[in-house]
This record gives structure tokens, C-alpha cells and sequence, in this order.
């Protein structure tokens, strides 16, 4: 436990931490007017409305079904009335169905001591079930949570590895969550135990985590008759690559990895014990034109305008905004883009912070060899590329780009590789 | 509430401070103590040619700006390159050899193959050859800096020539050969020498003989670049700090050129075999300034850290070769340019992370 684990290969070390005054998570005021995509991302099918225009609906009553993979309910975040069901462009580009609730009535779940179920009496099926009713998400990819577990509990001698690991220098909200809510995050650990029949449980916590907190997570543990144990690793972007932790615990392959995140792990918990849909996300809410960061509690669909303003506004001119990751987030094209299920954070970056330049010809510095996490040779690609070249740079390990950005980040002629790989990729899927 | 602004909102959103331009500039600015060191010690003769080369530089770039209409000035690399050509440059040669050199670097080597990352030489080693064929007497023509006593016609050469046609009796010392031809010393080098044998040496039951000092401080004739060793070692810390160079590109021919010097030494009549003198090959001639500042340029040199290694290891052995066995005094400018030639073929090779078949294809 007190060894520090590492990644082996390629990676941009994120020593350096933006401070954060770590106090009590607050909820975010509710939105006058809810924007609900019914689409996560670009690999999610579109959930099909079942509410209608001017209807009433109730604070976390289904408005939309998921159909098949990739897919899963929406809940209505707030209580209100049902404005509008048109289209939307996700920050990703692509059209989805959207709707727009206003807020109106009176709440069922807000100001209410939340339920406590005993879930201890609930069986396999019933869990599986309010999983896929509830909508839960896997916090950091969008994806279904019920299909993962489900996936999982199909395989055995499966790892569940906690991933409590913080890549950037900017977002905190897993390390909040394992702070605050430990006991909620190991009780949901021992529900996705009873999916899955895990082997063991990894705990991932990085080298700056406080080390005080781990006899806190051992005693939390204790409590179950889980097998839990704590893992500490160097701090480096990135980090949630499924291959690399496999690699990085000593395991061949990641088909016996089920990866979630301390933030998934308490939308589940307050699903099974509170009957929660999963219509609130932590949102760390930070960057350089901000006063201080933030982590707040924010319904679903609340503008990220929103959320800045009720942070104080912007302290400086941003330069973009990004969603999630630094690295490989999504910008937002407004203000108007809605919180969604698999947003943990919101960076208004400033220029001192994006540091932007002008895109130059390649010089072969040869930092992208060292940062490429996959061992890929990206300023070759790139140039391959240039050359239209696509079966030779698949040769070369196109393919197995996963991008990170690693490269792009530390890419002295500041070239958009990640950009340009990835719009080969899917122009070769679509093929 | 502030406005966004429309960028290209491609992720990554956050970067590491270095650019390409940036990491020109600084290493312009780390060749200040050079630049500042040769004017000290040559004083106007030195000034024209830094003067001079960067003319050429902004000729050379005017030039592209009128033919390609895009201004490629604010990069840097023009002005680095200016600077290291005129550091090969001995000081009050003509205006025109380092104005046709950085010229022939910018215009020749680097524009006409497509600009900043797409030339196959180092522009600047490239200008360097292109006046050593021009103006071989020019090329080796040297002053005395202020400050070195003159000795009849013997003290205009360089410590390389004088090592290289010592033709006396027995020596089987560099600097015991330099006593004998009586090559001058100044006040600076026998006081800095005695303290350093008083306070240090003597205590190690060691003695460093008189000379090095000259050497290392500039009180000897050379190029601009060559002559003050201390200013080479300042900025390329500097260098290294700001992480702009591959170490093993230095590390690798310092080794080489060290263990071919210590076998092979420099030629002197009574030489032994592993008798060379190391400190003598490193701190006389332009070895260090070429292997800081020349052989790192990251377009001409392999991309892979493993392959820089090697890359150095040769520039290493092949500088050796040429200032031992060749027709220069200096051959390191030489040694660089083939190994410029040779890198696409050892990726091709050699690349790691890539399998054999894959490399054949795809380099």
C-alpha cells in the first residue's frame, strides 16, 4: 500500500495543482428552464420522448425511454412543464432530440429527507433493474451503467477498480467524493459487488490524495466483507486508459477490469438507497477566469452559463471553455450548453492557461514519442497523414490511438494531431 | 457576463509553454554570452560579422517574404541560424563571407526545401561548408583578441594548427609541446592555474599544467563561436534546463570524441597510445559550440531519444576521424552534415516501436 504504482509508458506529468479550498458541496441553485439531451455522445442512441409538448411533468418523472444498447431513460430533472421537444447540437456535433422543461410546481424529492431503502433484501434482478430505470451513467464515458454491469457479471474473476485518480491540475471532484462520501462510495461498491462477484476491489488513489483518508477507506471497508484494497499512483495524465491500468495492476488484459468512478459509484448508491433517477452530477467548476473553483451539486440540464454565473462569473477573459478533461474535453461552442450525465467538470481557460500559437510545420522535437501513452509514433502519423497516406499510418498503429491529446499537449509546433487522427478514424469507421 | 470568442476549438484546450518559436528564441538569447564574450576579446572585427550575418538573415528573409508572400521572420530560426553560422566565422573576416553564408543557409538549405522542419541539413553547418569552400584562406585567416602577447607569426594560429604541425622533438604533452614552440601565456592563465594547484590539486597529488586556462577563457585565436568556452557551457545550461535539446545527442559525442581522444591523442611526435590529452581535444577548437548548439537541432537529428544516442555517439567518432586524420584542422562541421545524411536511413533501420516490415513501408 505504501509503494506508488505507476504507468510505464509515455504520459504528461501533472505535478503541479491548482489549489482548491476544500469546502462543503453545496446544490446548485435549479434552472428556470432544463435542457435535456437525449443523446450523450456521438456513440449513444437517442432516447425516445414520452412526454408531449405542454405536459406537466414531476421532479424525476421519466420524459424519455432508452431503447436497446447504448441507450438509457432520462428523468426530468426538475418539476415543470414540458416547453419544448426539438433538435440540438451536442457540444460534440451531433444532432439530438432535446427537451425543454420549465420549472414550475412543487418539488417530491428537493428539501425532503432523502429515503433510505435497505438494498441488503433486494436480489440481482431488482438491482439490474433499477439501474436500467433509474438512468445511471458511467459518469466519466456516457455509457449505460446496467450495460457495463451486466457485461461484467457475464465474466468472471473480474477486478472492480475504484479509479479515484485526478489527471489534471484543475479537477478535484473524485478526490471531494472519496472525502466526503466514503462510506456512501464502499456501500456501492458492495451493491456492484452483488452484480458482479468481483475477485477483488482496487481502490485507485492518486500520490496526492491525503494519506490520512486511507485508513478511513479501511475501516469503511471493513464494514463489508468486501476484499478492498488502496493502490496509490504517480499523478500523470492520462490515467483511465483501460489497458494501462490493467497493465499498471500487474493484469494481462483489461476484459477483467470493470473501471468506475467514485462519482458513478454515489449516483448509483443514491439510486439503490434513495430511489434517485440520475438526475444530479457533481460539477467541478474552476479554470483561470474563474475567482476560485468550485465543486457544486447541479440538476441535469442546467446551462454551464448557469453554473459560471452562480460561481461569481468570470474573474478574467476566457479564452474557451472547456468540458471535462482539458485535454480531451469538448469546448463549448456558448454558454447555452447543458450540464449532461457525464459532466464532472466545467474549465473557463484563460490564454495564459490554453496557450495558444500559431500551427507551425512539424520539427521533430520528439516529445509526442515520449508522451504517446500506446508507444505510437505521432509526429509520423501526422506526417502520413499530410501525405494521405491512411493504410500506411494504420500500419503504423493508427488504430490503436486512443486520443488523449498527450501528444497535442506537449506538440512544440502546436499541430491538432489528436484533431487530425481522429477525423481519419471515424471517416475509416464510417467507411 | 463576457463574451466567448470563436477559436478553433479542437482539444487539447491546455498546452505546454514551449512553441517552436520560442525555443529559437531562447536559444538566440543562450548565444549572448558568446556573442558579448567574442566582442569583448576581438572587439569591432567581431561586431561586423554578428552584424553582418544577421544582414544576410533578413535579406534571406525579405527574399521569401517577396517570392512566397508569407513572412517567416517572427519563427526565430532565421535569426538562430545567422547567428550560428557566424559563430564558425573567424572575427574581421570580409562582410561578405558571412553575409553570402547565412544567405546560402536560409535560402539555399532551408527555403528552397520547403522551410522550418523540411530541410534534410542544418542550414547553418550547411553555410558554414558552403564558406569553408568559398574562402578556404578567408575561413582560416585569425586575430589575435586583445590581451594575447604576439610571438611572431606563431600566435595568429590556432592551438589546433599549432598542435597539428608541431614538428619538434620529443613531447608527449599538448601543452609540453605548447612550451616548447613557446606559445604565449598570459597573466590570467598562470595566476588562475597556481591557485587552482595551490588550493586543489596539490592536494591531490595533482598538477595541471599552464594553458588550459587560455584555452577556456577565449585567449586564444578562433572563430567567434570557438573561442570563449565558458560562454558555450552558460547558455547550453540553459538550454538544458528549458529542456529545448535532446542530452543524448551531447552526451553521446562527448563520450565517443573523449575515449577516440584519450586512445588516440592529437598527433604529437612522441605520443603514446591512451596517452591523449581530453581536456586539450574538448576546450580547443569549436567541438563544444557544434555539439550544443549544432548537432541538436531537432529537424536534422533522429526523433527518438534511443537513435539521438547513437546519432551522438557518431558525430562523435566521426569528429575525431576528421580533425585527427583529415585534411582540417576542424572537422566536427563535417562530421555533423554526414550524420545529417545519414538519419533517415538509421530511422529507417533502427526505429523503435515499429516492426521491421512496418518501417520498410512506412519511413
Amino acid at each position: 500500500m505504501t509503494n506508488v504504482r505507476g504507468f510505464k509508458r509515455g504520459g504528461v506529468s501533472t505535478v503541479s495543482r491548482i489549489h482548491y479550498h476544500s469546502e462543503p458541496i453545496e446544490n446548485a441553485f435549479l434552472p428556470m428552464n432544463a435542457l435535456l439531451l437525449l443523446r450523450e455522445n456521438q456513440f449513444s442512441v437517442e432516447a425516445k420522448p414520452v412526454v408531449s409538448e405542454g405536459q406537466e411533468v414531476k421532479e424525476g418523472q421519466l420524459v424519455a425511454r432508452g431503447y436497446g444498447k447504448n441507450s438509457s431513460h432520462v428523468h426530468s430533472p426538475i418539476p415543470g412543464i414540458v416547453r419544448r421537444i426539438g433538435k440540438t447540437v451536442t457540444p460534440d456535433g451531433y444532432e439530438t432530440t432535446s427537451i425543454v422543461i420549465s420549472l414550475e410546481g412543487s418539488f417530491s424529492v428537493l428539501g425532503k429527507r432523502p429515503e433510505r431503502y435497505l438494498w441488503r433484501s433486494l436480489n440481482k434482478t431488482d438491482i439490474s433493474h433499477i439501474i436500467q430505470d433509474k438512468g445511471l451513467m458511467r459518469v466519466s464515458t456516457g455509457e449505460p451503467l446496467h450495460q457495463i454491469i451486466s457485461d461484467c457479471s457475464k465474466r468472471d474473476g473480474i477486478i472492480i477498480a475504484v479509479n479515484a485518480l485526478e489527471m489534471d491540475q484543475y479537477r478535484r471532484v473524485e478526490e471531494e467524493i472519496m472525502l466526503r462520501r466514503i462510506n456512501d462510495v464502499v456501500d456501492a461498491c458492495a451493491i456492484a459487488a452483488r452484480m458482479v462477484k468481483p475477485d477483488r476491489i482496487v481502490f485507485m488513489i492518486d500520490t496526492d490524495f491525503p494519506k490520512a483518508q486511507i485508513p478511513v477507506i479501511m475501516l469503511a471497508a471493513a464494514q463489508t466483507e468486501l476484499e478492498i484494497s488502496v493502490e496509490r499512483f504517480q499523478r500523470r495524465f492520462p490515467q483511465d486508459l483501460p489497458r494501462q491500468i490493467a497493465i499498471a495492476l500487474g493484469l494481462k488484459d483489461d476484459s477483467s477490469l470493470c473501471i468506475l468512478e467514485p462519482s458513478t459509484l454515489v449516483v448509483l448508491h443514491d439510486a439503490i438507497v434513495s430511489n434517485k433517477p440520475h438526475i444530479e452530477q457533481y460539477v467541478y467548476i474552476g479554470g483561470g477566469a474563474m475567482k476560485a473553483p468550485v465543486i457544486l451539486k447541479a440538476r441535469i440540464g442546467t446551462t454551464i452559463g448557469d453554473l459560471i454565473e452562480e460561481c461569481g462569473g468570470f474573474s478574467g477573459q476566457p479564452d474557451r471553455i472547456c468540458i471535462n478533461d482539458p485535454y480531451r474535453g469538448l469546448a463549448a461552442a456558448d454558454l447555452d450548453v447543458p450540464l449532461t450525465r457525464s459532466t464532472r467538470a466545467v474549465l473557463a481557460l484563460t490564454k495564459h492557461e490554453t496557450k495558444p500559437a500559431s500551427e507551425r510545420p512539424c520539427n521533430r522535437c520528439g516529445n509526442c514519442l515520449r508522451a504517446c501513452p500506446e508507444g505510437l509514433h505521432p509526429y509520423l502519423l501526422n506526417k502520413l497523414l499530410l501525405a494521405d497516406k491512411i493504410e500506411e499510418a494504420f500500419a503504423a498503429g493508427l488504430g490503436r490511438c486512443t486520443f488523449c491529446g498527450a501528444c497535442a499537449y506537449t506538440c512544440w509546433s502546436r499541430i491538432p494531431l489528436v484533431e487530425r487522427f481522429k477525423s481519419v478514424c471515424l471517416k475509416d469507421k464510417s467507411r | 457576463m463576457k463574451s466567448i470568442p470563436e477559436t478553433n476549438l479542437t482539444a487539447p484546450h491546455i498546452h505546454d509553454w514551449h512553441t517552436t518559436s520560442k525555443a529559437a528564441w531562447i536559444c538566440s538569447a543562450t548565444l549572448m554570452p558568446v556573442v558579448m564574450a567574442s566582442v569583448l576579446l576581438y572587439g569591432m572585427p567581431a561586431v561586423s560579422v554578428w552584424i553582418a550575418s544577421l544582414i544576410g538573415a533578413i535579406l534571406a528573409e525579405t527574399l521569401v517574404a517577396v517570392a512566397l508572400k508569407k513572412l517567416s521572420l517572427s519563427d526565430g530560426s532565421s535569426v538562430l541560424t545567422s547567428l550560428l553560422v557566424a559563430c564558425a566565422i573567424p572575427p574581421g573576416a570580409p562582410f561578405y563571407i558571412p553575409v553570402s553564408a547565412s544567405l546560402f543557409a536560409i535560402l539555399g538549405i532551408k527555403t528552397v526545401f520547403g522551410g522550418l522542419g523540411s530541410n534534410w541539413m542544418n542550414p547553418a553547418l550547411g553555410g558554414i561548408a558552403f564558406a569553408y569552400a568559398n574562402w578556404p584562406n578567408a575561413m582560416r585567416r585569425f586575430m589575435l583578441p586583445s590581451g594575447m602577447v604576439n610571438i611572431d607569426g606563431l600566435s595568429a594560429s590556432t592551438p589546433l594548427d599549432v598542435a597539428r604541425n608541431f614538428n619538434g622533438t620529443e613531447a608527449s604533452r599538448v601543452m609540453d609541446a605548447f612550451r616548447t614552440v613557446g606559445y604565449p601565456l598570459s597573466d590570467i592563465d598562470i595566476t588562475v592555474t597556481g591557485f587552482l594547484n595551490d588550493s586543489l590539486f596539490s592536494h591531490l597529488g595533482a598538477r595541471l599544467p599552464e594553458g588550459y586556462v587560455d584555452l577556456i577563457i577565449g585567449l586564444k585565436p578562433g572563430t567567434l563561436g570557438e573561442s570563449t568556452l565558458l560562454a558555450v557551457l552558460a547558455g547550453s545550461i540553459v538550454l538544458l534546463a528549458f529542456n529545448l535539446i535532446k542530452l543524448e545527442i551531447p552526451l553521446g559525442m562527448i563520450v565517443a570524441f573523449s575515449i577516440l581522444s584519450r586512445i588516440f591523442g592529437t598527433g604529437l611526435p612522441g605520443e603514446e597510445l591512451f596517452g591523449g590529452d581530453i581536456l586539450f581535444a574538448l576546450s580547443s577548437g569549436g567541438f563544444m559550440l557544434a555539439t550544443f548548439y549544432m548537432a541538436t537541432d531537432p529537424v536534422t537529428s533522429p526523433v527518438d531519444h534511443r537513435l539521438a544516442g547513437l546519432y551522438g555517439l557518431g558525430i562523435g567518432a566521426l569528429a575525431f576521424i576528421f580533425r585527427r586524420w583529415g585534411a582540417h584542422a576542424e572537422g566536427i562541421v563535417y562530421a555533423i552534415l554526414v550524420m545529417n545524411i545519414l538519419v533517415p536511413t538509421v530511422e529507417r533501420k533502427l526505429m523503435p516501436g515499429l516492426k521491421a516490415s512496418e518501417r520498410a513501408t512506412v519511413l
